[in-house]
Order: structure tokens, then C-alpha cells, then sequence
């Protein structure tokens, strides 16, 4: 029966050179559907809990889903999975574009990088052939400038995943740039990379994905394309707006993180928003390979302090660079944005820590001689050049290339750090949004909204609103959001089709395509076992319960403003529920039950 | 006076950020969402709600700043000087 994965893996030996093809393991696949699960699974057998991220010892590993090159929803989806420099848990980065679907169609479900090249290298695959090539070339260039060079001197039509300057240079927080504007941004991925001297993957791939149930699947797709083209906020909103509508939308509802989180609303949000956007820089709207939602943006800087053209920015750079940083100034943004992609830097990271500077700077803990400039909130022209001098690694920028933690750890102040597990958290307040900050405590990377996005419910009302000062619930919620997401990411589809479709009509595309016979509760007890595996790995990584927490301001500090005022995140009445809706003991680790129910004792 | 901010697609079709509407005796969400489509030429509470005037999945009204779906949804009393936002379903991430 054919099935939509491949079935083949690329085994790529960076100490070796070498490159060699292995039988995708089925039984695996079956268990984990590909992608993050599939990945997570490869990596927890392969790699030790205790590797050091940046030895060689540790791997790399592109992950596509069965879906991943597909028609249907937004089908086009890879993970990048390690362990984390920045967090030391495991990691996986997820990142859409034109490139997943290449490697599946040049005849690759993942390709696992081991060791680490005595010279710069990439990685030149075509239609089931790969090899390494020198990069000495291309070492130093932006992500825009290698990509560039290598469709010149590889094959034209090639799609290109690579890291940027950042990811050599040793930024915590560097990611890894795909079709020069789709970024496997967070958790330091791309500096794993670096360390390994890769500097880029291209790939040239002309066949296609063949799947078990060709006339199920058409029904499958045909379904969703309405389903997708009927709801108001696929169909219409993020077309429209893109995902920068969230900036007014959470700050007026008083959940925007403002000033490195002291307040929950921004007083020039409008300035930085979706809205502002459309009337301003946007030129126009973009796809990802076979997406019909186009939640691209594609931009035009006009101010002549800052000439330039690209993609984004997102409502989590928008957020990251404007709000979190007390910035209005949005050529400023949308510039650092630019640089984030090019020097391949994860931009929530980035801001919030640039945010955390500022605040040290206006309270004195750093001084203006020690950064080289002033650094006060507000201030878009200083927040452009140290995001230039943290993707270059020069000056104080190397400080703000180790995150936040480390950042305000090294003056003894860890606490203004807006992290959990070392991971900056994203544009939700978690004192509006209770379920939000029990999903930051929670997620198996650290602070991530896209872990279990039960902002969802909690501020959009979607599927249906929940309060979202409310705690009473929200462990069972956040669980099922948790664990659709982690099958949604394995199956390689954009986690925004589930603003719109549902978990049945997952399960008919992975059925249709791989000729299984999921049910909704089988594609949630996946995310279930996906979810526990990372736990497990994180465990034994040393990162133990302790640290699913929030940062102090969020418990011990109230909400100034806004319709929450007066309010801090009651994670502590949550986890315990957390803990057991989980199936895990009260001290956080699952139990040998659960693991055994799960096939991972 | 009542103070009406329009945003998202709202805001992109009616080309109009905010206004305002006389505040009278008795007013509520609905009473305020009409009065404010009688002022306004460009047609837009379908933004809002459906053909049985109830709210769409997602619509986000706001009255000084909380939801009415944790007040008393289309019925939440409206009082002079309040501030209402509207937005039609939106999400990102």
C-alpha cells in the first residue's frame, strides 16, 4: 500500500562526510504519525538527556510529517528537533515555506545530522542523492545572500534552509531560515548548526507524495478547503490582517506585555498594529506551498532611516520589538525584523531580552558606557542597532545573544528575566490569560504560545471563550490543546487550521494518507505520548519539575492596568490540577502507569 | 456620548476608526450596535452577527474593556461615557 511518508530517512555523518539512506523505522512512525513526534522519538533513542548542545555528540534533526508536501490545508510543515543551547531541554522548531515539501518530494521524510565538519559545509540533496560541499564561500553571509549563492551554483529552482550569521557567531536564540523569510525560530536551533559548521540544506526534489487513499483524500481536502474558506478568521482575517490583528485585540483586552511586562497594556499599540500595517508597509499578501490562508506579509520600508524589503513582521515581533521594548516606532520594527531573518535571530527572544536591557539600563543595573548607548524604552533607533550588533556578535549585543536569563542572571537579577526554562515567553500577559501561563509552566521548550494555544479560548473564543481569568478547568483544556498541537505539528499542517478544523478532520487526512484508522481519541493519545516523551527527556536532561513555574513578576507583581488590573497568574492553583489531569504524580513525573499506558515505559 | 471603536475588518471596510452616539436611558450592546449601523452608510454588524443577530464565533465586543460574553452578552447594560470595541473574529500567534 503506498503511504504518503516516504519511508526513508538521510543519515548525514558531518565527522565523517558522509551520507547514507536508512529505512524510515514504520513502527515508529505509526506510533508518533512523523514530524515533532517521529523526530522526538529518533532523538531520545540516539542522543543522551545529558549531551552537551553544542558537542558533537549532539543531533540535528529536519523532520517532515506524512502530510508535509500534501494538498488540503496548509500542508507544508517541518521541525527541526535537538537539544537546546538556550534551554538544555529538548527542542523543536517548527517552520513552513516551499523547503519541507522539497525534501519530500527530493524523497526524504527527515534527515538526521551527526557529528560536526572540521570546515564549513552544506548539505546538496537531488531527487534521493545528497552530498556534502564546502561552505567556506558561504560562511559570514546572510541567510538571504546563501540562499542566493547557492540557487546560483546548485540548481536555480532548489529551496534553501540556512543559518545566518548569528547561528556562527553564537547567538542563543539563533534560528534557522527557510525561502529566505520562514524561520525554525526558537530555542537556538540554528546556533546548534552553527556548531556543527552546516552552514545550509538545499534541495531539489521532483517527485511527489503518493498516498494509500487517493479518492478518501480528495474528500478530505475538499472538506477542509471550505471549511477553511468559510470561517471568518482563515477565510477572511489572517488574509486581511495577518496575525498582527492580535496587537489591538490583546491590548485592549489588557493581556498585551508591555515595558518588559510591567504593565499589560501598550498606550501606542495602534502605532504597532495590524491595522496600522495595512495602511502603511504592506504591499502585499503570501503563501506558504499550498496554503490557502496567506498569513504572509510582504513589506516595504519607506522612512529613510531604514530603506529596506522583506517579510513580517508577525504580531509576536510586533509585540517582541514594539511593545515588550516600549517602541512605537514601527519602520524600526519591521527593520530589526528584517535583520532577525537575515542574520537567522529568533525575534520574541531577541525583543524580550532587549526589553529586560532596558529595564536593567533604566534601573541602573547596566550602565550606558557598558552597552555603548543609551537604552531607554521607547527607544526604536538603539533597539535597530543592538539587534544589527547581536546578529553580528559584536559589543554588548553578545550579551543580548544569550538570552534574557542568562543576560540578567549574569547581574543578578534573573528575576526581571520574563522566562520559563530559559525560554522568553511570548505576547500574553499570563495575569490576563490564566490558562496561557499554566501552558508556559508547562510547555516541554519553555514559555511558548505555540505549545497549546489556549489564548484561544481564552481571548479569541475559539472553538468557544472561556474566561479568561478563570482557573477552574483550564488544566483539562490546555491538555487537549497541548496534545492536538503536538499531532498537529507531527503530521506536518500549520497549527492555524485549527482556528478552523477540527481533530476529525486531522484524522481523515492522516487515514486517507497513510491508510491508518485513527480516531479523534487516537490522534490525541499520540500528542499524549509525544507530550510525555519530551517530558521524559527533559527529566533526565536535569530540567526536574521545579522549573515549571513563572517568573516572579507574574505571581508576586499585579497587573497596573487594564481590565485585569490588580490581577497575577494563579499557576499555583492549576499545576496540581495539571499534574493529574495528566496522568502524572503530584511531584510532576509521570508515573510508571501512564508511561506503560502510553508504550514509553 | 458612547465612544465606538472599530478595528480589523471593521475597521477596513467602513474606513472609519471610531465615533460616537448619543447615550439615552436604557441602552445596551444591541441597542448601541444598532445605532451605530444607522449612523454609519457602509453595512458592517455582518461582521459581527449572523443572520439571527447572534454574535459569530469569535466576535469580540468589548465594553470598557471586557468581553460582554462574561457580562450579559447582547444585553449588557451600556452607561453614558462608555467605551465599546468591536472586533470581528480575528486570531494569529
Amino acid at each position: 500500500m503506498n503511504k504518503a511518508w516516504k519511508g526513508k530517512l538521510l543519515r548525514v555523518d558531518l565527522t565523517e562526510g558522509t551520507c547514507k539512506v536508512e529505512a524510515l523505522n514504520e513502527e515508529w512512525a505509526n506510533d508518533f504519525i512523523g514530524g515533532r513526534g517521529l523526530g522526538s522519538k529518533y532523538f531520545t533513542e540516539e542522543v543522551s538527556p545529558e549531551v552537551e548542545p553544542m558537542s558533537p555528540e549532539n543531533n540535528l534533526i529536519m523532520a517532515t510529517g506524512p502530510l508535509t508536501g500534501t494538498y488540503g490545508a496548509a500542508n507544508g510543515r517541518y521541525m527541526v528537533i535537538t537539544k537546546s543551547p538556550l534551554t538544555g531541554t529538548i527542542a523543536c522548531s517548527n517552520s513552513g515555506g516551499y523547503f519541507p515539501s522539497e525534501l519530500k518530494y527530493a524523497g526524504f521524510d527527515m534527515i538526521i545530522f551527526e557529528g560536526k565538519s572540521e570546515h564549513p559545509v552544506y548539505l546538496q540533496i537531488r531527487d534521493g542523492k545528497a552530498e556534502l560541499v564546502g561552505a567556506v564561500h558561504l560562511w559570514g553571509m546572510s541567510t538571504n545572500d546563501t540562499e542566493d549563492a547557492i540557487l546560483s551554483e546548485f540548481h536555480g529552482d532548489a529551496k534553501v534552509a540556512s543559518i545566518g550569521l548569528a547561528g556562527e557567531v553564537g547567538v542563543h536564540f539563533a534560528g534557522i531560515i527557510n525561502d529566505k523569510h520562514r524561520a525554525a525560530g526558537r530555542s537556538g536551533v540554528g546556533m546548534v548548526m552553527g556548531s556543527k559548521n552546516l552552514k545550509a540544506v538545499a534541495v531539489r526534489g521532483t517527485g511527489g507524495v503518493k498516498i494509500a487513499n487517493p479518492k478518501a483524500y480528495r474528500e478530505a481536502a475538499l472538506d477542509t478547503y471550505a471549511t477553511l474558506k468559510e470561517n471568518p478568521v482563515t477565510g477572511e482575517g489572517l488574509p486581511a490582517l495577518g496575525t498582527a490583528v492580535l496587537v489591538n485585540v490583546m491590548n485592549q483586552n489588557g493581556g498585551l506585555p508591555t515595558r518588559n511586562a510591567q504593565s499589560g497594556t501598550f498606550e501606542a499599540a495602534e502605532d504597532i498594529s495590524g491595522e496600522a500595517l495595512v495602511s502603511g508597509e504592506l504591499r502585499r499578501i503570501k503563501s506558504c506551498m499550498g496554503c490557502i490562508i496567506s498569513c504572509g506579509r510582504v513589506t516595504k520600508i519607506t522612512d529613510p532611516r531604514y530603506v529596506g524589503e522583506g517579510e513580517g513582521p508577525e504580531y509576536e515581533t510586533l509585540w517582541a520589538l514594539g511593545a515588550a521594548c516600549g517602541i512605537s516606532d514601527m519602520p524600526a520594527i519591521i527593520k530589526a525584523n528584517y535583520y532577525c531573518n537575515e542574520y537567522g535571530m529568533d525575534p520574541i527572544t531577541l525583543g524580550s531580552t532587549i526589553g529586560c536591557a532596558m529595564e536593567m539600563f533604566e534601573k541602573g543595573i547596566i550602565s550606558e558606557e557598558e552597552i555603548g548607548m543609551s537604552l531607554n524604552f521607547g527607544d526604536g533607533d538603539a533597539m535597530v542597532k543592538l539587534t544589527e550588533m547581536t546578529g553580528k556578535g559584536e559589543g554588548f549585543g553578545k550579551k543580548i545573544g544569550l538570552g534574557s536569563y542568562r543576560l540578567a542572571d549574569s547581574y543578578g537579577v534573573p528575576e526581571l528575566s520574563m522566562s520559563v526554562k530559559k525560554l522568553e515567553f511570548p505576547a500574553y500577559d499570563p495575569r490576563h490569560v490564566q490558562g496561557m501561563g499554566l501552558g508556559y509552566a508547562t510547555s516541554n521548550r519553555g514559555a511558548c504560545h505555540v505549545r497549546g494555544y489556549i489564548n484561544s479560548a481564552e481571548t479569541l473564543g475559539l472553538p468557544e471563550k472561556l474566561d479568561p481569568e478563570a482557573t477552574e478547568g483550564k488544566a483539562g483544556v490546555l491538555k487537549v490543546f497541548q496534545d492536538y498541537t503536538a499531532a498537529i505539528d507531527s503530521a506536518g499542517v500549520c497549527l492555524f487550521t485549527t482556528f478552523a478544523m477540527g481533530i476529525p478532520q486531522l484524522a481523515n487526512f492522516c487515514n486517507a494518507a497513510n491508510g491508518t484508522d485513527l480516531n479523534d481519541a487516537g490522534i490525541l493519545e499520540i500528542g499524549d505520548r509525544i507530550y510525555n516523551l519530551e517530558r521524559m527527556f527533559n527529566l533526565k536532561a536535569g530540567i526536574d519539575p521545579s522549573q515549571d513555574k513563572l517568573p516572579k513578576r507574574m505571581l508576586e507583581e499585579p497587573l497596573p492596568d487594564g481590565p485585569s488590573k490588580g490581577n497575577v497568574s494563579k499557576l499555583p492553583e492549576m499545576l496540581p490540577d495539571y499534574y493529574e489531569v495528566r496522568g502524572w504524580g503530584s511531584d510532576g513525573i509521570p508515573t510508571e502507569e501512564k508511561l506503560q499506558s502510553l508504550g514509553l515505559a | 456620548m458612547i465612544k465606538i471603536q472599530f478595528f480589523s475588518l471593521v475597521r477596513l471596510l467602513i474606513k472609519q476608526e471610531a465615533t460616537e452616539v448619543p447615550w439615552v436611558e436604557g441602552e445596551t450592546v444591541q441597542s448601541v450596535l444598532d445605532k451605530t449601523q444607522a449612523q454609519i452608510a457602509t453595512p458592517f454588524l455582518h461582521k459581527l452577527l449572523n443572520e439571527e443577530g447572534v454574535a459569530h464565533t469569535g466576535t469580540i465586543i468589548l465594553v470598557n474593556r471586557k468581553n460582554i460574553l462574561h457580562l450579559n452578552g447582547l444585553k449588557t447594560p451600556i452607561a453614558d461615557d462608555d467605551v465599546l470595541a468591536f472586533f470581528p473574529p480575528g486570531a494569529g500567534g
